[in-house]
C-alpha cells in the first residue's frame, strides 16, 4: 500500500464526503473551506493526479455547464484499493492519536 | 455570454498552455466554473483578481505535473516501442540495419565533403587573402594561376589596401645532399620571406621575420628536419642543391596541413633567385610565379580588380600595344582555390567542387532510400498498431498526441541506426582512407560538429522517415480498426508504390553512372595513344651535375642484354607539358599560335614507337638538325594548313633565342599524333626540338620478357655510371595511368555507394514482399486447392514489383543520360553512351528485384495448401 500524503488524504475524505458530486470546483472548495485557507487548482489537481496513478480514485466524464467554456467536468469516486487506504489512514490517526486529549493539549497552551 | 464577462485571457491561456494533459482541459474548466459564481456574487473585478491570483499560484504545480505526465507515457511509449521491435525482429533488423547504412554511408560522405571544404580555412587571415591570375591574349588566349615578379610588390607600393605580397614557385621534386648523403626531396619550392605574414605555418625553430629573407636561406618543415638531422638542432645547417647552391636552414615549420591546396617540405628564399638573375625577376613579361597578396580589413577586392588595368598599362602598355596582346589580372579568393580552380597546371592538385556536389547528391539519395524503407515497411505493416492506435484513441488519445508517440518511435529506430552506424564507420573508416588518400577520422575533438550533427541527422532521419507513418497511422478510425476494417488502403499502397518506383529509379541511375565511369576508365586506358607506353623503363630527373653524356649513357645502356632502345628527351608523356607560342611561316608575329614543345634526341620517337608520317627523323650525323630543324605533330600541320609540311618554317624572335636576331627553323619531318596528357585534355600542335641541353630523362625500352632481370642490369649500370645518385626509375605505363587516379575513385566510390543504395533498397523490398506474400497466404492456398501451379504463383505474386522495376527505369533513363551525358562533355576523347549500358542496368535491376521477391514467393508457393488455410 502506498502512503497518502496529507493533502492527498484531505482530498480522499472530501470526495467521500461529496459522493456524486466530487468534481473540481466542488472538492476545491470543500478542502479550502476546511482548511481555512485557499487551495489552487494547481495544488488540486497535481494531488488529484497523484491519487490517480495510485490508483485510490478513477474518473468520469460528466456534463459541460456553458460556463465551463467547453470543459466538461470531471468526477471523482474513489476506488475500493482507496477505500482501503481511507480507512488505513482513520487507523493510523487513531493510533497517533490515542492518549491525547483536546482538553490536555489546550491546558499546555 | 457577453464577451466583457469573459476570464482575463493572459491567466486563461497560461493555464490553458500549462496544463494541457489529461486532466488539465477539466481544471481550467473549474477555474471558469467558480470565477462566473465569484463574478455573480462578488463583481467582475474581484472576479478577475481571484482569476489571476489562482493562475499564478497555480502555474508552477501545473508544470512540474506536466513533466510527470510526460514522463509516464514516454514510458509507455517507449516499452510500446520496444516491444514492436521485440516482437518484430526481421522487420525491425531491415528497418535499423537499412537506416544505418545508409546514416553511415552519408556520414562518411559529409566527412570527406567536411574535409575538402576544410581546405585553407585553417589560415587566420585566410578571409583576406587572395591569389592573383591572368587572362592573357599573347597571340592566344591562355589563363593561369600565375603572374609576373614584380607586380606584387607594385600592388603593395601603389595600392593601400594591400598590406602585404609573397610569391611562390611550383613546389617540385629535387635532388639534395645534406653532409655526405643524397636524398630526393618533393615539393621543394622558392618563396619570399613574406609567405609567414601571409599564411600561418607556425614556426618551431627560427624567426618568421628574418627567415627567408637573404639569399640562400631555406626553411624546412619539421619532418624534414628530423630526416635530414635527426634530433641536432637544424638551424644554421647546411642544405646543397644539386646545382652546387648552398642553402642555410633559417626556420623550421611544423608540416603542412593536409588541407592545403599547396604543400612544400623545403622552401628557398626567392631573394636567391634575384642574386642568380636579377633581370629575369624584374622582367614584367615573365609569368611564372604564383602570387598571394594580403588585403587589408574590409578592404573590396572587386573594386581593387578594377584598378589593376591601369598597373598593366602603366608597365606594359607599350610592349601589350606592340605585340596587340592583352593582360588581364584577377584576384582569386584563397578559399576557393582548392574547389573553384581548374587552371591546367596549378600548384598543386586541386579538387573539384562538382565530385563535392556528386558524392553530396549520392549520400542523399541513399539516405532517402532508407527513409523510403522505413516509410514503406512502417505503412505496410500499419495493419499491426492499427489495434493499438484504435485503442489509445478510444481511451481518449488526441491525434497529435498519437502523431508525437510514432514520431518518436522513429526517431528511437533512427538513434539506434546510429549507434550501429557509428560501429560501421569505425569498421569501414580505414578503407574508405586507403583509397581516397585521406585521414578523415571520427575525432569528435578535431571536429566538434559531429555530436550535435550526429544528433541532428538522427532526429532529422527519424522525422522524416517517420512523419508519413505517423500522420497515417494516427488518422485510423478507431470504430472501424477496432471492428477490423483497415481505412485507406487503397491510396496508402499507391503511395508505396511510388515510393519503390522512386527508390529504384535512384539505384538505377546510380547502376548506369557506375558502369560509364568504368567505361570512360577502360576506353581512355586502352585507347591508343599513338605511343607504346608498355615495357618503358623511365629515368627521370637527369638534368644537372650528370656527370657523363646522354650519348655515352645511352650507348651503356643499349649495351645491356634485355634493352631494345633508349632515348632522352626534356619530359616524356604522362608527366606535365611546356606549352609557349611560336609564330609558323604565313602568321605575322602577333598571330603566333600556342603550341607544346619539348626536346628529343634521335632515338626518342622510335623508342617509344611513335611514327614519323612525312619527311624524316632527327640525325646524329646532320649538325644542322640541332639548331635549324623541327618536327611538328599532325596538329599543327592540320591546324597550319599545311598540305606539305616539309620545309615549311618557324620564326623565333631574338627574345625567345636571346640572340640578335630572328631565327628560323625548318620542318623537317611530322610525327604522328599522341597523347602527351590524359584523354580529357585535346592533343594540341607540337613542336619538337633537338636541343640536347634540355634533356632531363631518359626513356628505356626493354624487352617483355624477364622484366625484374634487365631493370636489375640498368640499375647495375647507374651505380657504375652514377654512384652518388640514388637509382630512379618509373614504368611508362604507370605513370601515364596515374593521370586517371581521379576516375578511379569517382569509379570506385560510386561502385561501392551505388551497391549500398541497390542493397539498401532490397532490404526494404525483401521486407515489402514478405509482409504482402504473408497477407495473401489464404489466397495462395485457396488457388493452390483450385489448380494453381508454383509458377503461376511466382509469377502473380512478382507480378506487382516487375511492373514497379520497369517504371523505375523509364523514369531513371533521362536522368542517367542528361547526367553523363554532361559528365562526359569534361573529356576530349569520350566514350559512348552505348543502350546497351541502359538495358544492362535495366536487366541488373530486374534480376536483383525478381531474386529479393522471389525468395518469399517462391516459399509461398511450394507451401502446403493445407497449412496456409489454416493460418489465421
Amino acid at each position: 500500500m502506498k502512503d497518502l500524503t496529507k493533502i492527498e488524504e484531505m482530498l480522499l475524505v472530501a470526495i467521500w464526503h461529496l459522493g456524486e458530486k466530487a468534481y473540481g470546483v466542488k472538492i476545491r472548495q470543500y478542502v479550502s473551506a476546511v482548511v481555512g485557507k485557499e487551495l489552487t487548482y494547481g495544488h488540486l489537481y497535481s494531488a488529484l493526479n497523484q491519487l490517480v496513478i495510485k490508483k485510490y480514485v478513477t474518473k468520469s466524464v460528466g456534463q459541460t455547464p456553458a460556463k465551463r467554456m467547453g470543459r466538461p467536468r470531471i468526477f471523482y469516486s474513489i476506488s475500493p484499493a482507496g477505500v482501503h487506504a481511507l480507512k488505513a489512514a482513520l487507523e493510523l490517526n487513531e493510533k497517533l492519536w490515542s492518549g491525547i486529549s483536546r482538553l490536555a493539549l489546550e491546558k499546555k497552551k | 455570454m457577453k464577451r466583457k464577462n469573459f476570464p482575463p485571457r493572459i491567466p486563461y491561456w497560461l493555464i490553458e498552455f500549462a496544463a494541457w494533459y489529461d486532466d488539465g482541459f477539466a481544471a481550467l474548466g473549474d477555474v471558469c466554473e467558480e470565477y462566473y459564481e465569484i463574478m455573480e456574487s462578488r463583481g467582475r473585478t474581484s472576479a478577475k483578481l481571484w482569476f489571476w491570483k489562482q493562475c499564478l499560484r497555480t502555474f508552477p504545480f501545473f508544470i512540474s505535473d506536466f513533466i510527470l505526465w510526460r514522463t509516464i507515457m514516454f514510458k509507455n511509449y517507449l516499452k510500446i516501442a520496444l516491444r514492436n521491435v521485440k516482437k518484430q525482429k526481421g522487420y525491425a533488423f531491415i528497418n535499423i540495419a537499412g537506416l544505418a547504412i545508409g546514416m553511415a554511408a552519408c556520414i562518411m560522405i559529409l566527412l570527406w565533403v567536411h574535409d575538402e571544404m576544410s581546405y585553407d580555412t585553417y589560415h587566420e587571415n585566410a578571409d583576406r587573402i587572395y591569389r592573383l591570375t591572368i587572362d592573357a591574349n599573347l597571340g592566344s588566349q591562355m589563363a593561369a594561376p600565375v603572374s609576373m615578379p614584380p607586380v606584387g610588390q607594385a600592388m603593395v607600393q601603389e595600392y593601400p589596401e594591400v598590406l602585404q605580397s609573397a610569391r611562390l614557385t611550383r613546389p617540385a621534386r629535387y635532388p639534395v645532399v645534406v653532409g655526405d648523403q643524397e636524398y630526393f626531396e618533393e615539393y621543394v619550392a622558392f618563396a619570399d620571406g613574406s609567405v609567414f605574414d601571409i599564411f600561418s605555418f607556425p614556426f618551431i625553430e627560427g624567426d618568421p621575420k628574418t627567415a627567408l629573407q637573404t639569399a640562400y636561406s631555406a626553411v624546412i618543415t619539421e619532418d624534414v628536419a628530423k630526416k635530414y638531422f635527426g634530433s641536432g638542432d637544424p638551424i644554421g645547417k647546411v642544405i646543397e642543391f644539386s646545382e652546387g647552391t648552398k642553402y642555410a636552414v633559417t626556420g623550421v615549420v611544423k608540416n603542412v596541413p593536409h588541407n592545403s591546396h599547396f604543400t612544400f617540405n623545403i622552401l628557398r628564399s626567392m631573394e636567391t633567385r634575384y642574386a642568380e638573375n636579377r633581370q629575369l625577376m624584374e622582367n614584367w613579361m615573365n609569368v611564372s610565379l604564383f602570387t598571394y597578396l594580403l588585403l587589408a580589413e574590409g578592404a573590396d577586392p572587386k573594386g581593387l580588380e578594377e584598378k589593376l588595368p591601369d598597373l598593366v598599362d602603366k608597365n606594359l602598355g607599350a610592349i601589350l600595344k606592340s605585340i596587340g596582346g592583352s593582360i588581364v589580372l584577377q584576384l582569386q579568393p584563397l578559399k576557393k582555390i582548392h574547389l573553384y580552380s581548374d587552371f591546367i597546371a596549378d600548384i598543386g592538385a586541386q579538387g573539384d567542387i562538382l565530385y563535392v556536389y556528386l558524392f553530396s547528391g549520392i549520400a542523399l539519395f541513399v539516405l532517402i532510400i532508407a527513409c523510403i524503407n522505413f516509410v514503406n515497411l512502417s505503412t505496410a505493416r500499419s495493419s499491426v498498431r492499427a489495434q493499438e492506435v484504435g485503442m489509445r484513441k478510444t481511451l481518449g488519445a488526441v491525434r497529435h498526441r498519437l502523431v508525437g508517440q510514432f514520431l518518436g518511435e522513429s526517431v528511437l529506430y533512427s538513434l539506434f541506426s546510429l549507434i550501429l552506424a557509428i560501429g560501421l564507420i569505425l569498421l569501414a573508416i580505414p578503407w574508405f582512407n586507403a583509397f581516397l588518400g585521406r585521414n578523415l577520422s571520427l575525432n569528435i575533438f578535431e571536429v566538434p560538429w559531429l555530436v550535435p550533427g550526429f544528433l541532428g541527422l538522427a532526429v532529422l532521419v527519424g522525422v522524416s522517415a517517420g512523419c508519413y507513418p505517423a500522420f497515417f497511422l494516427s488518422s485510423f478510425q478507431p470504430v472501424r480498426v477496432l471492428r477490423g476494417k483497415q481505412s485507406a488502403r487503397t491510396q496508402n499502397i499507391r503511395f508505396r508504390r511510388i515510393l519503390v518506383v522512386l527508390q529504384f529509379a535512384i539505384s538505377i541511375v546510380l547502376i548506369i553512372g557506375t558502369m560509364m565511369v568504368y567505361k570512360q576508365l577502360v576506353y581512355m586506358k586502352s585507347k591508343a595513344l599513338g605511343f607504346d607506353k608498355e615495357h618503358v623503363v623511365v629515368l627521370p630527373g637527369l638534368r644537372d651535375t650528370m656527370p657523363t653524356s646522354y650519348q655515352t649513357m645511352r650507348n651503356e645502356f643499349i649495351g645491356l642484354p634485355g634493352v631494345i632502345n633508349a632515348g632522352a628527351s626534356s619530359m616524356v608523356p604522362g608527366r606535365g607539358i611546356t606549352r609557349s607560342v611560336f609564330q609558323p611561316e604565313g602568321y605575322s608575329q602577333d598571330q603566333s599560335q600556342p603550341m607544346d614543345y619539348r626536346s628529343i634526341d634521335p632515338h626518342f620517337l622510335p623508342t617509344l614507337g611513335i611514327a614519323i608520317v612525312a619527311g624524316r627523323n632527327f640525325s646524329e650525323d646532320l649538325a644542322t638538325d640541332r639548331d635549324e630543324s623541327v618536327i611538328i605533330n599532325e596538329t599543327a600541320a592540320f591546324q597550319f594548313g599545311w598540305q606539305d609540311p616539309i620545309g615549311k618554317q618557324f620564326i623565333l624572335s631574338p627574345d625567345q633565342t636571346d640572340g640578335e636576331e630572328e631565327t628560323r627553323l625548318n620542318v623537317i619531318g611530322v610525327a604522328m599524333d599522341f597523347h602527351s596528357m590524359s584523354l580529357r585534355e585535346k592533343i594540341e600542335p607540337m613542336i619538337l626540338f633537338y636541343d640536347p641541353e634540355d634533356y632531363s630523362t631518359m626513356a628505356i625500352r626493354i624487352a617483355p620478357s624477364d622484366v625484374p632481370k634487365t631493370l636489375d642490369l640498368i640499375r647495375g649500370k647507374w651505380k657504375q655510371l652514377w654512384p652518388q645518385r640514388p637509382f630512379e626509375y618509373f614504368f611508362l605505363d604507370d605513370v601515364f595511368d596515374s593521370q586517371y587516379r581521379a576516375e578511379e575513385q569517382i569509379g570506385n566510390l560510386t561502385l561501392r555507394f551505388s551497391l549500398l543504395a541497390i542493397f539498401i533498397g532490397c532490404l526494404g523490398l525483401f521486407g515489402m514482399a514478405s509482409y504482402t506474400t504473408e497477407q495473401r497466404t489464404k489466397e495462395v492456398g485457396i488457388r493452390k486447392v483450385l489448380g494453381a501451379s508454383a509458377g503461376n504463383i511466382v509469377r502473380m505474386l512478382s507480378r506487382e514489383y516487375i511492373v514497379l522495376v520497369a517504371v523505375g527505369n523509364l523514369i531513371a533513363w533521362p536522368a542517367a543520360y542528361f547526367l553523363m551525358k554532361t559528365w562526359l562533355d569534361n573529356y576530349a576523347y569520350r566514350t559512348s553512351l552505348a543502350p546497351w549500358v541502359f538495358i544492362a542496368a535495366a536487366f541488373l535491376s530486374l534480376a536483383v528485384a525478381l531474386l529479393t521477391v522471389s525468395y518469399k514467393s517462391i516459399k509461398a508457393a511450394l507451401s502446403d495448401p493445407a497449412d496456409s488455410l489454416r493460418y489465421e
